[in-house]
């Protein structure tokens, strides 16, 4: 019974309701008729159900805010307003509204208030009804076709329960709200309705006695029965009224059931069709039944009754219907997905990642012993284990689609802002990642998104000059490609100007006056901090802020950044990740003492290092007519000790690039589990993390997309600063001989 | 267990209970011991099994495994600017607990032998001298004083700054890939 955990499955839920609301109002501006109506109803029930766990937690102010948007939408929804852009505007500050609530409660802090959402809410709940928006007049609700015998069961999905305390419930020493909380670790608590009826006039009201009664509509976890149902309710069974009906009870025990409770079949039948317990026509059936009964002679209202039930409101019974249709939606997605607190997963992976250098110390101390039956149990063991360890990694894998869903928002308001036509395109959704990556993608990829609208795309003028579409198109991609995932975000704008990142590089000092750089050392220029080339600041870029946080976070995830730009044709960003930050399949090789391990998904094959190319000292080889550069990581790592005879080659390959690493010997491949190297290691170069061998000793992971990024740039460098050596050289020796 | 002596606690009188003299290890590194209080030290391991990271300033010896979890290893005569410690028969590693920004890191410290477990009275311990410590002043919590010498109270929050030493490491990366062009 913990609240914490409950009110976290709340934000949880919320936030995926506010982005369900948030796709809605995006699609809802474009659409029209019935899929317009759709999308108004997906909104009011996103705020309805918000608005019900709201209350469950008390949060006040939240529900009375979410009741009004409710309303509004609740009144579109009739048609009783038109949907003009102003009013799509509201409901997008409402969601903001109400997700700023949600990160309120969540942190902690004061709800925020905001006056003057609450006055243009108001202006449009107190508008009166737009008469030409009218539907045409509700026809009357079509006969009922009732069945005598109730012997049949109701649509609800849910079991229903009603609970009338005692009187003696809270002298026991009891809360009637506990029973709530507990049953609702059980399941979920679909609807609740207060019912005080028995409260009798303050002055004969006893402050100790409990007039309460609750009517409670629940969805039960998969494993609770009635029995557990039953006994959340054992202590106070025996002096309150506790009625259980299962999903799909009998309209019979409904009767029963209305016939009973001491509120009358009125007030109670339109609780049940409220919580969705009944639809509006099982109601009438179950009243029609009680009536029969009545007129053989038990009650004598019930006329009455039914001609206010056939009147019953139509909210209450829209409500009814939304209920329903929510089960429905709810059920499909109850049978996809299990919601589990991701630090369990990641204690599994952890458990998982002890099991994988637990089975390689078994295998290397069979090969020891050199038994074959124990070797071959081992390597049928080590195969389960490895696919174990897939299935737990592919757990935490997300698809990249859950951090691409808030970019169309995010491009609408921007393109919006900055009066530029925009249209976003979305590819590669499925495309999966490591969850804990997924999160803190978020905000480099709108910072680039961003980027991408402010500065790559020209406007309509400039775009219409050069002969392209009005409508400017930022992109977002995602693939797998050799054990990384690609995440691109394009823009068809201007392109970056090199030469204006040129002269910013040397007016910041980054660069010499005539430095040679390599094209894409220079685009890389735009993540130094406080770098911006753009004439004026707006709200959204051009502050210099962004680009080297962007690239600082994407570094911290073994991730690195590629810029792609034409002048004229736009930009692309790549950002290239890690697939996964636990356990990798690696390659282990040798250099002197040391094991290092490089990740087995660049690694394309390996050879022996030609004694030629070590006798010429070059760094290139010929590799079936494709040269080949090579690093040395002997020389490299400053590895002591003399190299043996012959070394290996390595072929590693990575993005476009491909490159060779010598190393004295070959060791096979393994699985390594990925332990971080820590705070004192984070300004290490080259290195991704270490793992632990079979034998006990610790290997590090080589960086291999750092390593070859660093042999290029640094080798241009050189090879730029010593030819700028010899021209001053051959310069000086000009003014000596003149 | 702990329940046995509860009973024995509570009710009684508030009576002078003892105070807990501060216990320090004391330990060898070259000619000169030191004293380390013991409320950081987590365990004492025999010296084995190190791994080197490259391009790491020499102060950072390398990585162990300790069960599971990797840990660096410092060589704290490097990081007091001597000659870098020679591996003997009684070297050991002190695990160590370092607090840094998002909580409780382990550290390893390469030392030449551990002497003792004692326990040294407040006023036991002088103030730094001036110089002659051959040591940063910060390094030094004070000078223990036992049986008529002295041992050297280190200060382990700053001779075992995370930052500080995260910040040479990176910076003499950068140098060790500098120099190499």
């Amino acid at each position: 019974m913990n609240l914490e955990a409950a009110k976290q499955v709340f934000y949880e839920e919320s936030e995926e309701l506010l982005a369900a609301m948030e796709a809605a109002l995006l699609a809802v501006e474009t659409s029209s008729g019935t899929q317009r109506a759709e999308h108004l109803n997906a909104m009011f029930r996103a705020a309805h159900t918000i608005k019900g766990s709201a209350g469950l937690f008390d949060l006040g102010e939240m529900v009375a805010f979410t009741h009004r948007c409710e309303s509004l939408l609740d009144r579109l929804r009739e048609n009783e307003l038109a949907l003009t852009a102003d009013l799509i505007e509201l409901l997008f500050a409402c969601r903001d509204h109400m997700s700023a609530m949600l990160a309120a409660v969540h942190d902690k802090r004061a709800m925020p208030y905001s006056a003057a959402l609450e006055a243009q809410l108001d202006a449009y709940l107190n508008q009166p009804a737009d008469s030409s928006a009218l539907p045409p007049a509700r026809r009357p609700e079509a006969q009922v076709e009732r069945q005598g015998s109730g012997e049949h069961g109701v649509a609800s999905d849910y079991w229903h329960i009603s609970l009338r305390f005692g009187p003696d419930v809270l002298r026991n020493g009891m809360d009637p709200i506990s029973f709530v909380r507990y049953l609702g670790s059980l399941g979920r608590i679909v609807y609740i309705t207060t019912l005080y009826d028995a409260l009798p006039e303050p002055d004969q009201m006893d402050a100790e006695s409990c007039y309460l009664g609750l009517e409670i509509q629940f969805a039960a976890a998969a494993h609770v029965d009635k029995l557990a149902i039953e006994n959340v309710f054992d202590f106070i069974r025996d002096d309150s009224n506790v009625r259980i009906l299962p999903p799909h009870a009998h309209i019979a025990d409904y009767v029963r059931l209305i016939k009973e409770m001491p509120e009358g079949a009125s007030r109670l039948g339109e609780i049940l069709v409220r919580g969705g317990a009944l639809t509006p026509l099982e109601l009438d059936e179950v009243l029609g039944i009680q009536r029969e009964q009545a007129e053989a002679g038990e009650h004598r209202q019930l006329g009455e009754l039914l001609v206010e039930e056939r009147l019953a409101p139509p909210q209450a019974v829209e409500a009814a219907l939304d209920k329903q249709r929510e089960q429905v939606a709810h059920k499909t997605r109850e049978h996809r997905a299990v919601r589990v607190d991701a630090a369990r997963l990641d204690g599994l992976i952890d458990l998982v990642g002890e099991l994988v250098i637990a089975g390689a110390a078994s295998q290397l101390f069979a090969k020891q012993i050199g038994n074959a039956t124990l070797l071959e149990s081992l390597s049928s063991l080590s195969e389960l284990v490895e696919r174990i360890r897939d299935e737990a990694l592919s757990l935490r894998m997300v698809p990249v689609g859950d951090i691409f869903s808030r970019f169309p928002r995010v491009v609408r308001d921007a393109a919006r802002e900055l009066g530029k036509d925009i249209q976003l395109e979305l590819a590669g959704e499925d495309t999966e990642l490591d969850k804990s990556m997924v999160d803190k993608l978020g905000d480099p990829l709108l910072h680039l998104v961003r980027n991408a609208i402010d500065h790559g795309i020209e406007s309509s003028e400039l775009r219409r000059q050069r002969g392209k579409a009005d409508y400017g198109t930022v992109w977002l991609n995602a693939y797998h490609e050799s054990g990384s995932v690609v995440i691109e975000v394009g823009d068809d704008g201007g392109g970056m100007q090199r030469e204006r990142i040129r002269v910013r590089a040397i007016e910041r000092g980054l660069l010499g006056a005539d430095e040679v750089i390599g094209d894409q050392a220079l685009l890389q220029m735009v993540f130094e901090p406080g770098f911006s080339t753009a004439d004026n600041v707006t709200s959204l870029s051009g502050r210099g802020v962004g680009m080297d946080v962007v690239k600082r976070n994407i570094e911290a995830m073994k991730g690195n950044i590629e810029i792609e730009s034409m002048p004229g044709e736009g930009t692309v960003v790549r950002l290239r990740m890690p697939l996964t930050l636990a356990i990798i399949d690696g390659f282990q090789v040798a250099l002197g003492k040391s094991t290092f391990v490089i990740p087995l998904d660049m690694v394309l094959e390996c050879l022996d290092l030609p004694a030629d190319t070590v006798a010429a000292n070059r760094h290139y080889l010929n590799l079936r007519g494709e040269v080949l550069p090579f690093l040395n990581l002997r020389q490299l790592f400053e590895v002591g000790g003399i190299a043996p005879q012959r070394q290996a080659v390595v072929v590693v390959q990575y993005g476009s690039h491909r490159a060779g690493l010598v190393v004295d010997r070959l060791e096979g491949e393994l699985q390594a589990v990925i332990k971080p190297l820590g705070q004192l290691f984070r300004g290490v170069k080259g290195l991704a993390g270490s793992t632990i061998l079979g034998s006990g000793a610790v290997a590090l992971i080589l960086d291999v997309p750092d390593l070859i990024q660093r042999a290029a740039i640094d080798e241009q460098r050189r090879l730029a600063v010593s030819s700028q050596q010899e021209a001053k050289r051959l310069s000086l020796r000009e003014e000596n001989t003149r | 267990m702990s329940q046995s002596l509860m009973p024995l606690r509570r009710g009684s009188a508030p009576q002078v209970e003892p105070i807990e003299q501060p216990q320090y290890l004391t330990f060898r590194l070259g000619a000169e011991v030191y004293a380390l209080e013991i409320l950081h030290i987590k365990e004492i391991i025999e010296y084995g099994g190190l791994t080197e990271v490259p391009l790491m300033p020499r102060f950072l010896r390398g990585v162990i495994n300790l069960r599971g979890a990797v840990v660096p290893v410092i060589d704290l005569a490097v990081r007091f600017g001597r000659p870098a410690t020679e591996i003997g028969r009684r070297s050991c590693i002190v695990i160590v607990e370092v607090e840094y920004a998002d909580g409780w890191h382990d550290l390893g410290v390469i030392v030449d032998a551990v002497d003792e477990v004692l326990e040294l009275r407040p006023d036991d311990i002088e103030p730094a001298p001036a110089f002659g410590a051959q040591l940063r002043a910060e390094f030094i919590r004070g000078m223990g004083k036992l049986d008529g010498r002295f041992v050297i109270v280190l200060a382990l929050e700053h001779v075992l700054s995370i930052s500080e030493m995260a910040e040479l490491a990176g910076v003499d990366s950068l140098l060790d890939a500098e120099t190499e062009r």
